[in-house]
């Protein structure tokens, strides 16, 4: 038996191989630092590219019948390091020579680079040595010639061709190792944020699209966009493969899977694959149509016939002008152009008491705070509402009013049939707002005097009224008809004064 | 040559009745209505044309076309049936700043191109979108601009204005407060509405519009001139007093 895992078997089986990738690297990063020493400048001299260059170019002449010479090879990166830094030209053979014995390995005389792996898998740890060329020099009826090791080719070539910022890859590769190590939850929500990432690639596409659709000028066709289109095809392309391989592979566990956990969970996993299949699937169409969008904006837009010849580009002409001038001034224009893009508007004379309603009436839209309801207690629900006059005023003053539905009658004499205060109130109130409806009032702030009044309407001949509640006018209450031919004057006033 | 002739009366009367419905902003020229017959008659009969247009001259309007929803009529700056912005609500300088902004970039955003005037589909505006638009058209003119103008010039511009203001304020009861841009897009796509320059598109959304024919021409062959001309003539007293 091993000592068990390192960090997950999907990790440990691929960890050694990684490992030598990761090692391959290191020369690179050796003579960068060794440069340092020998008075190159990092930020001068781009190293890394040089060395790159350097397998490039030796890889591009392996296999003719004259491969590169060093010297050949030297002089082409001379030159690319005299370009990185025209100012210290001179330096430029150094550079180039020091980036060649540093992937030759000249410090230690050309021999293989060599590393050790610490091999953890059993019991005891194993440190077994990985020795490698990147360069080799070999003899050729011409002189000795630069060959690229297999490795060199493997990674540099084609390992470290990849698009690292990918998000959607990225989040590919966590799945995978996730499913590998048998993580079914944390693999459940990756395929979760794979989703997400998928429909922001959708969406940014969808908008550039749109933007295409309104304003064919609105993006850079020529170069900008083409490319963004074949990054995006060819990530989707690449999605859709890799979807189906995933969907396979979750959906394979699950016809042997036994634990009722991991079953629910891959089917989760499996639901969200296919999700993000249908948004990649969607993107490809949508990639696929993308040219005839924009050709068709531009048929439209570009080449239509002008009906009329207006030689107005909003967009360029005015919004842009006006966003650079000061306040002062663009107010001026967008007052200028507001004027007219309102169109015609019909004017319409006020009529007074329309005025006086409105300024009177509360504010359309009142900001207040949400009403928290409350639990109505039990013994609170027989109880009569405060708010409200207690059902026998009410009865009471309906008594005292029933005359006034036949014939008009005086305020003052309304009021002396009151018993009682309350209901005096009550009848003075239904006076008022028979002589003044108050149209804004809403229904939750309606008392019984608004119920009471109608079908009542008062008007105001003149006489005064004096009465130990109220000190005004002493209207004439009546039906509606009786009363109503008289237009009420809007200078009437009747001062209410209410005891308690 | 002028050919006088007079005008038959009922002629005129129709004509009024043409011009009174180009004023409702509530009547369509369904099939088979009086004012589609009008219509017609004005698009076919040049003779009913130009008593049409006089008669709208007359009254301070000028006819700038007449699409599928009716007759579309351009008042006069100073005529007895001109807006003006500041009627529709009591507001300061830098408030008509922001909502003369908001107008010219409503129009922007739908119609960038001299040809999206001819062209009758109608234009769908978001009220996140403008603000999208907006800003972004502010962004760029950042980017580019680099050193033009001294920092306290680039302060004072109206680009400045509009990136001063936040997106959005919530009101308690969670809508959108005043002071913020988006409640301002809200509210001037809400007089277009009444307008008749726009309607709700309630269907695709709560902030969706659809933006009408007469906004269209309003813009087009309206507005657009104005704005232009209000630039023109910033520029030749720059240009004086300098």
């Amino acid at each position: 038996m091993t000592a068990g895992a390192v960090v997950s078997p999907a990790a440990d089986a691929t960890a050694r191989a990684r490992w030598r990738a990761l090692a391959l690297t290191d020369p690179i990063a050796r003579l960068v630092r060794n440069a340092a020493h020998a008075g190159v400048a990092d930020e001068a001299f781009d190293l890394r590219q040089l060395a790159l260059a350097a397998v490039d170019l030796v890889v591009g002449s392996m296999g003719f019948a004259r491969e590169a010479t060093i010297e050949e090879v030297a002089d082409d990166l001379t030159g690319l390091a005299a370009r990185m830094c025209p100012e210290l030209a001179g330096q430029a053979r150094d550079v180039a020579q020091l980036v060649l014995k540093g992937l030759l390995n000249e410090a230690h005389e050309h021999r293989r680079f060599t590393y050790w792996f610490a091999d953890l898998s059993g019991a005891d740890v194993v440190r077994e040595p990985y020795s490698f060329r990147l360069l080799a020099l070999r003899e050729a009826e011409y002189g000795p010639v630069l060959t690229a090791s297999d490795q060199a080719i493997t990674l540099f070539l084609h390992g470290l061709d990849v698009d690292i910022e990918d998000a959607d890859r990225a989040l590919a590769h966590v799945l995978q190792r996730q499913l590998d190590d048998r993580r079914f939850d944390a693999a459940a929500r990756t395929a979760a944020q794979a989703e997400r990432t998928s429909v922001g690639i959708a969406a940014t596409l969808a908008e550039l699209l749109d933007a295409t659709r309104r304003d064919v000028g609105s993006h850079d066709w020529l170069v900008d966009v083409p490319d963004r289109l074949a990054v995006a095809r060819r990530h989707v392309e690449e999605r859709i493969a890799e979807d189906d391989r995933f969907l396979e592979h979750v959906q394979g566990g699950l016809d042997t899977e036994t634990s009722a956990d991991v079953r629910i969970t891959s089917g989760r996993i499996v639901d969200l694959l296919q999700r993000v299949r249908q948004v990649h699937l969607d993107l490809g169409r949508r990639l696929v149509g993308a040219r005839e969008v924009f050709l068709s904006a531009q048929v439209r837009q570009r080449l239509a016939r002008r009906r009329r010849l207006r030689m107005l580009a909003l967009g360029e002409e005015v919004l842009r002008p006006v966003l650079e001038l000061p306040r002062e001034q663009a107010e001026r224009v967008g007052t200028a152009f507001a004027d007219r893009a309102l169109g015609v508007s019909v004017p319409r004379l006020v009529r007074f008491d329309d005025l006086v309603d409105q300024l009177w009436a509360p504010p359309r839209q009142r900001e207040t705070v949400e009403p928290v309801p409350e639990d109505a207690g039990l013994e609170e629900v027989e109880e009569e509402d405060v708010q409200r006059y207690p059902a026998a005023v009410v009865e009471a003053a309906r008594g005292v009013l029933a005359p006034a539905r036949a014939t008009p009658t005086r305020l003052s004499e309304l009021l002396t049939n009151c018993g009682s205060d309350e209901v005096a109130e009550l009848v003075l109130l239904t006076a008022l707002w028979a002589f003044a409806p108050d149209p804004a009032a809403d229904a939750e702030e309606s008392d019984s005097s608004v119920e009471l009044a109608a079908g009542l309407v008062a008007r105001d001949d003149g006489a005064v009224l004096d009465h130990r509640l109220a000190r005004g006018r002493d209207l004439f209450v009546g039906p509606d008809r009786a009363v109503g031919e008289v237009e009420p004057e809007v200078g009437s006033r009747v001062e209410v004064t209410v005891d308690g | 040559m002028v050919e006088h002739v007079a005008a038959d009366l009922t002629q005129v009367r129709a004509a009024a009745e043409l011009v009174a419905f180009g004023l409702e902003r509530r009547s369509r020229p369904v099939e088979g209505s009086e004012y589609r017959a009008l219509l017609d008659r004005y698009r076919t009969e040049l003779r009913f044309r130009d008593v049409v247009d006089t008669m709208a001259e007359g009254l301070g309007l000028e006819v700038l076309g007449t699409p599928r929803s009716g007759i579309v009529l351009a008042p006069e700056p100073g005529g007895p049936f001109a807006t003006r912005l500041a009627d529709l609500r009591t507001m300061d300088q830098g408030e008509r700043l922001v909502f003369g902004l908001v107008l010219i970039g409503i129009a922007a955003y739908a119609y960038p191109q001299d040809v999206d005037f001819d062209d009758p589909e109608t234009k769908l505006v978001d009220v996140v979108k403008i603000d999208e638009f907006l800003r972004s058209a502010i962004d760029t003119l950042k980017g580019q601009e680099g050193g033009e103008g001294s920092p306290e010039e680039r302060a004072r511009a109206a680009a400045e204005a509009y990136a001063d203001m936040p997106q959005l304020i919530t009101t308690q009861t969670g809508r959108r407060g005043r002071g913020c841009t988006l409640k301002a897009i809200e509210d001037a796509l809400g007089w277009l509405v009444d307008q008749g320059a726009a309607r709700e598109a309630g269907t695709l959304g709560p902030d969706v519009y659809h933006l009408t024919d007469r906004f269209r021409l309003l813009v087009g062959d309206s507005a657009g001139g104005a704005a232009l001309d209000a630039l023109r003539a910033l520029r030749s007293q720059g240009t004086e007093a300098a």
